[in-house]
């Protein structure tokens, strides 16, 4: 089972809000709508995993890290992105990771 | 359109995956064909309208001019899509109508040729009766047995600017079919956006709710998410949403708390572009909720603030109206209560009192004495401490400062206060828009330098979006 980790980005929440809309206009129930979420994870975590080719530095400042149920989540200060076409510039980023060894089931984020 | 980034193409093959993935799943539950084709639209709506509309913003620095001669009929093709038509309401939309459309200022027009026309987005498109259409995504216009249509593969996005009432229907009226395709000059733009949006300062307006879109053009619940995106997104900038005849003005975004009542009625308001007004009786009932509930956030707030600035005391009858009150009289007030507090005390302990200490073992059990003198013994102690510390401070508005509570009191606030600025960091810590969402191959630290080997990434910064394969950090801790 994949990560359901990708639900909370652009592409994950705009699938939910849609399909909230597919429910609360009752063209589809919310069991369908969980089973389209799983089927997203599973092309998303594939996508990224054989599409993706490209590489990304950073470096920051760490301000918080927490490590909770093998999740990290970290939150950097003024960090710098480079990649080799741009540069990106934030003053504060969160990043939550899972484990990447192997991908187990994992509702949170 | 030379893309770049390969975001929005991952973000295609992604949504056909799904799709193509749940296609059997929609069947087995007998779900008709057209649903999975509106959650497809919807979907690739919502991501347009959120960040990738800036990446083909980027692509089109110079947009072309054309004007497109359409008969009658497109209407009737555009009107069978309803659900391909939306009217975007993504923040950063109207500074690219201005910044992109504003860096070429050509404008040309031409007879339909007959064959498929590719019109790249941020063009804008205007009918010879002078509406304006802007194209966010790139629309092909085909012409077939003598009438054009328009191709459904690529979403249509069409962004109406000016002259709501026009609007009869969800379909953008293209009579006399002739469509003037111009890169505006930033200050037409301007001015055409400036239309829809005169109403702003002030409460929401009646008028622009009546002609609140929400049309067929989109779903009500999609309102609900753009007006939810925009009171959160713009809270103080003149960029509002073109929903066409929507416009939500900065005060009405800072009740964000609230908002669920702003979008209940708008929500609930029926299309009606033409004009006509609709039952005042719902938006004034809005206005007074909407007044109501800024009143009530207001006192919330001053309440808050109050309570915070009170002197602790064990009176809370008299902080309640004390509350009320400005700052100095709360101090005054809180100076009698505190002044009670300590003559009981001082009562108490037998200091203020006037007979002796002898009279005061003989007259109380010997139980209560020492107890009594124990505290006799604390308190004088820690009354002088604060009597020392508080003679020391300059800042207190208050003329007894010796008396020892309220020292007490006011020594307490800052070595309490610091110990709160922690936690109320933690909840607003975490609440960024800047997003990562990947895996972790290793995290390595030693001493306060932190490593980061992550992989499969999403990255969401101020709502553009990145990806990466693998991504290699450092950060100090």
């Amino acid at each position: 089972m994949a990560y359901q980790l990708y639900r909370n980005t652009t592409l994950g929440n705009s699938l939910q809000e849609s399909l909230d809309e597919l429910i609360q206009s009752q063209q589809i129930t919310p069991q369908l709508a969980l089973q389209v979420l799983r089927q997203f994870d599973k092309a998303i975590n594939s996508a990224l995993a054989q599409r993706v080719r490209n590489r990304v530095n950073f470096r920051g400042s760490l301000n918080t890290y927490r490590f909770c149920d093998n999740v990290w989540t970290f939150v950097l200060n003024d960090v710098e992105f480079r990649e080799v076409t741009e540069l990106i510039k934030v003053d504060k980023v969160k990043i939550v990771a899972c484990d990447g060894k192997n991908t187990g089931s994992n509702t949170t984020e | 359109m030379a893309c770049v980034n390969p975001v929005p193409k991952l973000y295609r093959s992604i949504i056909e995956d799904v799709i193509e993935g749940v296609r059997d799943l929609f069947a087995e539950e007998g779900i008709e064909e057209h649903v999975l084709k509106d959650l497809k639209q919807l979907w690739e709506t919502k991501i347009l309208q959120s960040k990738a509309m800036e990446d083909f913003f980027r692509n089109n620095a110079h947009s072309p001019v054309f004007t497109l001669p359409l008969p009658n009929s497109l209407h009737q093709t555009l009107q069978s899509s309803t659900a391909s038509l939306v009217i975007p309401a993504g923040r950063p939309l109207p500074s690219f109508t201005t910044a992109e459309l504003g860096t070429s200022n050509c404008s040309a027009s031409f007879n339909f040729p007959g064959y498929p026309i590719h019109v790249p987005a941020g063009v804008t498109l205007q009918t010879a009766s002078g509406h304006l259409y802007k194209v966010n995504v790139p629309v092909m216009v085909t012409q077939t047995s003598g009438r054009a249509s328009i191709l459904h593969p690529i979403q249509q996005v069409f962004q109406q600017l000016g002259q709501p009432s026009i609007i009869q229907t969800s379909v953008p009226r293209l009579n006399p079919c002739s469509l003037h395709v111009t890169a505006e000059k930033s200050q037409r733009i301007e001015t055409v956006l400036q239309q829809p949006t005169v109403l702003h300062s002030g409460m929401v307006d009646r008028k622009h709710l009546q002609n609140a879109a929400s049309d067929t053009l989109a779903l009500p619940g999609n309102e609900r998410e753009i007006m939810s995106e925009a009171l959160l997104s713009q809270p103080e900038s003149p960029q509002y949403i073109c929903l066409p005849g929507v416009v939500f003005p900065p005060q009405v975004s800072q009740i964000d708390e609230h908002r669920e009542p702003v979008l209940g009625v708008s929500g609930g308001v029926t299309q009606n572009l033409n004009g006509v007004p609709l039952s005042t009786g719902r938006q004034g009932a809005q206005h007074q909720h909407m007044s109501d509930i800024q009143l009530h956030v207001l006192k919330n707030r001053m309440f808050g603030c109050d309570f915070v600035k009170q002197p602790r005391n064990t009176e809370e009858p008299s902080s309640l109206p004390v509350s009320e009150k400005d700052s100095n009289s709360q101090m005054d007030l809180s100076i009698q209560v505190t002044d009670d507090d300590i003559n009981e005390i001082i009562q108490i302990d037998g200091t203020g009192d006037t007979s002796s200490n002898d009279e005061i073992g003989i007259t109380r059990e010997v139980d209560e004495n020492e107890f009594l003198r124990i505290i006799d013994a604390g308190d004088l102690k820690v009354l002088e401490e604060e009597v020392d510390s508080i003679s020391n401070e300059a800042s207190t508005a208050n003329s007894s400062d010796n008396e020892d509570p309220q020292t007490d009191i006011v020594e307490e606030d800052p070595l309490n206060s610091g110990d709160d600025v922690s936690e109320q960091d933690v909840p607003d810590l975490f609440d960024t828009d800047n997003v990562i969402v990947c895996q972790y191959d290793k995290i390595h630290r030693s001493k306060n330098k932190w490593k980061f080997y992550l992989k499969d990434g999403v990255m969401c910064f101020g709502g553009r979006d990145y990806v990466f394969a693998k991504a290699i950090g450092d950060a100090e801790w």
